[in-house]
């Protein structure tokens, strides 16, 4: 027989810390108008805002589940509590940020990366933004990034006439419950022509037993503008069900460039429901860089919409998925103008029993003349105890178009671990280098310090138990 | 119409494993809602009234006299074999992927078929000739459900050859198969389905097959014709080193709609499958494309392979690719690949400046793609036709 490969688990003492939590406010269990009313009322909303929440409630209450991807019949919605706000007023400068909550953030490494020159942090405790900066240049040429909450109020005809308009609470359950009981996350405005040269960085996390985690963020980018936003998270483990259905909506202007970079890294436990979506129009550019490496299970599938011709999205995606872990994920790209280009890059690893599922759409409308796409899926099996599957689904509605696809599953060839070993590398180490290859194509896409992390993460991953 | 009565009639002076079977089949279909086929829009069929297929569809021939051919609506004493053969695709039903056009009409078929071979060569027998079946559909014969049990024993070689066809052209005709496939170790069996039926008629066709030890199988269908076509093609590699290829073509053009499904069950180790289809759409046609590679835990050193290439020549067309891998098993190979657009310009131009008319050009690049497949057809008489009807239908 031939030698399996064994990878264990990372070690995540520093990710499943917890505080002791201190509230002070904290929703009553379930989902009522009251509940809703009140969440508003709390956050002193503008009454369009109020009326919307409720509406997204009664179609929140319509839908079904639905009845495909993974199984989430041991979710109890009902039982999340929707909204916490953290012992925490919005700080500007570090040290007023409340002790425990720093050091939580220490550990993840937060000030440090300030420190490192990134535009901002708006670091999510709970549901409200604790911490937020934004360098000096860039509040002069312009730039707005800001907790969503306070945008609702400061920017309100610019949140009103994006907000929930790609994702609408009739899209799907999800995105209903989301409208109904968001809180939290960022706002991002970048106005014509402005380059933004350094990544802006969110990195929230949840902190109490049973907290959904709602967060919208809503970035718009005039024309000719360029950003790059790095959204991770990383949460403590409890034994109480998680749930995190965020939404995304980014508007890339005419000529603009948009990168938006995930390394999601949820506990164990969690369900990571989110949805994320991009409009991009002539002569725009999306970049998605995604990683799915933690939660119990994850349906995420960014959509990118090419509204104007030459329009263009790439996508670089990896999920990593172990022990007890259903990671459902892809990309969809809709083609909806002529001369637009995408790009697909999905590459996936599972072991030890973990699932990993590939599903994707590629959509050329009728008027998509000249496009051309390509997706490409790749899939590594450390062992035959994981599954990994790949759906890719192509609906291709006119004829001057240029489509190709390509997957592949297979495990780390033995040919390769053969000649690695031929040049004197240890077997462990000849594996080792190959799956770090594997992931390679996504650790080039990332900024340093997030790929220091990426393979930190696989390095752990992989330490001492290949052979 | 599809009532208890109608299987009554239909079990009168059939023999008495058969008939049960025919009665089980129909307690399933009578359970069962009619499924909606969503993505080709093809929702509340309805299914046309039953009645009997009365022309001979078997070609005798020399050659044949060591294959077992049976009509299934005869009566006969050893039937029992081949209820044996049939419960073993009971044993063995997958239900990961695609799932064809569902037991509806599965069922159907078994209990209301009005006609269908059981073809078996013996163990060690091989046949070179091919066994020719015609099933056409006419004024008198509008209604065709055949019901196929084709069975290669041990070391056994046989190559079988069914050509759906019809020559009215305004004839509204039905058609709902079923050819179930058996295997054995060591044997070779070629099917080639040719199905062509005018623009009026609906073409229903579920093939199903179990493959053992070193067993190789390979499916050659070509789909041409129908105004709706839905075809569900499943295949298990039960046991080590089995085979299975399928080479397909089809074509699609005017307003015509297909839903083509592969699948491949890699359930034996060593077992390996390659899937290629070609296609071409035209004017307003929609297809579906859905091919599932699916690894079971316990395939190891399987390899599996799947091609779709599609040359879509215009705007209105529509075209959904659907091919999954599913994967349990980490010591496997798996790939599919998808291809889609025009026809290559530079290639195009190339051909025009040797003299040619842009017709003429892509008719030969379309004939080029198309012609490796056709020539597994083992009838040139066939072939031949199957070639000048895509030429005529390119040029219209």
């Amino acid at each position: 027989m031939a030698d399996k490969t064994q990878v264990n688990d990372i070690d995540r003492s520093l990710y499943d810390q917890k505080n002791e939590n201190i509230y002070k406010y904290k929703s009553q269990k379930g989902l009522t108008k009251e509940v809703i009313k009140e969440i508003s009322k709390e956050k002193n909303e503008p009454k369009w805002m109020t009326e919307f929440r409720l509406k997204s409630l009664e179609i929140y209450k319509e839908k079904e589940v639905p009845d495909w991807g993974a199984d989430i019949s041991e979710l109890d919605i009902d039982n999340i509590i929707t909204y916490i706000r953290p012992d925490a007023e919005l700080q500007n400068d570090w040290n007023d940020v409340p002790e425990d909550i720093k050091n939580t953030f220490d550990s993840l490494g937060i000030p440090e990366a300030e420190k490192k020159s990134l535009a901002g942090v708006g670091a999510q405790y709970d549901s409200e933004v604790v911490y937020h900066n934004l360098k000096k240049e860039l509040v002069e040429q312009g730039v707005i990034y800001m907790d969503m909450e306070n945008a609702v109020k400061e920017y309100e005809d610019i949140v009103k006439e994006h907000f929930m308009k790609l994702i609408t609470p009739n899209d799907h359950k999800f995105a209903a419950l989301h409208g109904a009981v968001w809180s939290g996350g960022s706002f991002v405005y970048v106005p014509a022509g402005i380059d933004v040269d350094i990544p802006l960085q969110s990195y929230f996390r949840l902190n109490a037993p049973g907290a959904g985690q709602f967060e919208h963020t809503l970035i718009i980018l005039e024309e000719g503008a360029d950003a790059h936003f790095i959204e991770g998270c990383s949460a403590p483990k409890y034994s109480v069900n998680n749930l995190h259905a965020g939404a995304v909506e980014l508007f890339v202007g005419k000529k603009a460039k948009l990168r938006y970079s995930t390394i999601e890294n949820w506990s164990r436990n969690m369900y990571n429901l989110n949805t994320k979506r991009a409009k991009v129009e002539e002569d725009g550019v999306i970049e998605w860089v995604s990683g799915s490496f933690g939660s119990r299970v994850s349906m995420l599938y960014p959509m990118s919409i090419l509204n104007g011709e030459r329009a263009r999205a790439e996508f670089t995606g990896i999920t990593f998925a172990a022990e007890g872990q259903y990671l459902d994920t892809g990309a969809q790209v809709i083609h909806a103008a002529p001369h637009t280009t995408s790009t697909v890059n999905a590459r996936s690893i599972a072991k030890d029993g973990g699932q990993a599922y590939y599903r994707g759409l590629l959509k050329a409308a009728k008027n998509a003349h000249h496009s051309k796409a390509s997706v490409s899926c790749e899939s590594l099996m450390l062992d035959n105890d994981s599954i990994s599957d790949t759906l890719p689904i192509m609906k291709l509605q006119t004829d001057d178009i240029d489509i190709g696809h390509e997957a592949k599953v297979g495990r780390i060839s033995e040919e390769a671990i053969f000649y690695l070993m031929s040049r004197g590398i240890s077997e462990e180490e000849a594996k080792a280098m190959i799956v770090r290859g594997f992931v390679e194509p996504i650790a080039n896409e990332l900024p340093l310090e997030y790929a220091v992390e990426l393979n930190n993460l696989i390095n752990l991953e992989l330490e001492g138990t290949i052979g | 119409m599809y009532s208890k009565k109608l299987v009554d009639n239909l079990t009168t002076g059939q023999s008495k494993l058969l008939s049960k079977n025919r009665r089980d089949s129909f307690n399933i279909y009578s359970e069962i809602n009619e499924p909606n086929f969503e993505r080709i829009k093809i929702l509340d069929y309805n299914m046309p009234k039953y009645s009997p297929y009365n022309k001979e569809y078997l070609k005798d021939k020399r050659g044949h006299e060591e294959i077992i051919i049976k009509k299934m609506t005869d009566s006969f004493k050893d039937e029992k074999e081949i209820i044996d053969f049939l419960d073993r695709f009971k044993e063995n039903k997958v239900e990961k992927g695609n799932t064809g056009l569902g037991e509806k009409y599965t069922s159907m078929a078994e209990s209301f078929y009005n006609t269908g071979l059981f073809i078996k060569s013996p163990a060690g027998v091989k046949v070179s000739i091919p066994v020719e079946i015609y099933y056409e559909l006419d004024k008198e014969n509008p209604f065709l459900i055949d019901n196929n049990l084709i069975v290669a024993e041990e070391n056994s070689i046989l190559t079988v050859v069914i050509d759906y066809r019809m020559k009215d052209k305004d004839l509204e005709a039905f058609h709902n198969g079923l050819t179930r496939v058996i295997v054995e170790n060591n044997a070779v069996l070629n099917i080639i389905k040719v199905q062509r039926f005018n623009d009026k008629s609906d073409n229903f066709d579920s093939n199903f097959s179990l493959i053992s030890n070193q067993g190789e199988l390979n499916w050659i269908p070509i789909e041409l014709g129908a105004r709706n076509s839905l075809t569900n093609n499943e295949n298990t590699l039960v046991s080590d080193g089995s085979q299975a290829s399928i080479s397909n073509v089809y074509f699609a053009d005017g307003d015509r709609k297909m839903d083509i499904a592969f699948k491949i069950n890699h359930q034996g180790r060593h077992s390996t499958s390659k899937i290629e289809s070609k296609g071409v759409l035209k004017d307003r046609a929609k297809k579906v494309f859905r091919g599932d590679l699916y690894f079971q835990k316990g395939a190891s050193n399987a390899n599996g392979s799947e091609r779709e290439e599609v040359l879509l020549l215009d705007k209105t067309v529509d075209s959904d690719s659907i091919p999954a891998l599913f994967c349990e098993e980490d010591n496997v190979e798996g790939e599919h690949a998808v291809s889609a657009g025009q026809i290559d310009q530079q290639r195009l131009y190339y051909l025009m400046s040797r003299g040619m008319t842009e017709a003429e050009a892509k008719r030969m690049m379309i004939e080029a793609a198309f012609n490796p497949i056709f020539d597994k057809i083992p009838l040139s008489d066939l072939k031949g036709s199957v070639i000048n009807e895509i030429k005529t239908r390119i040029r219209e």
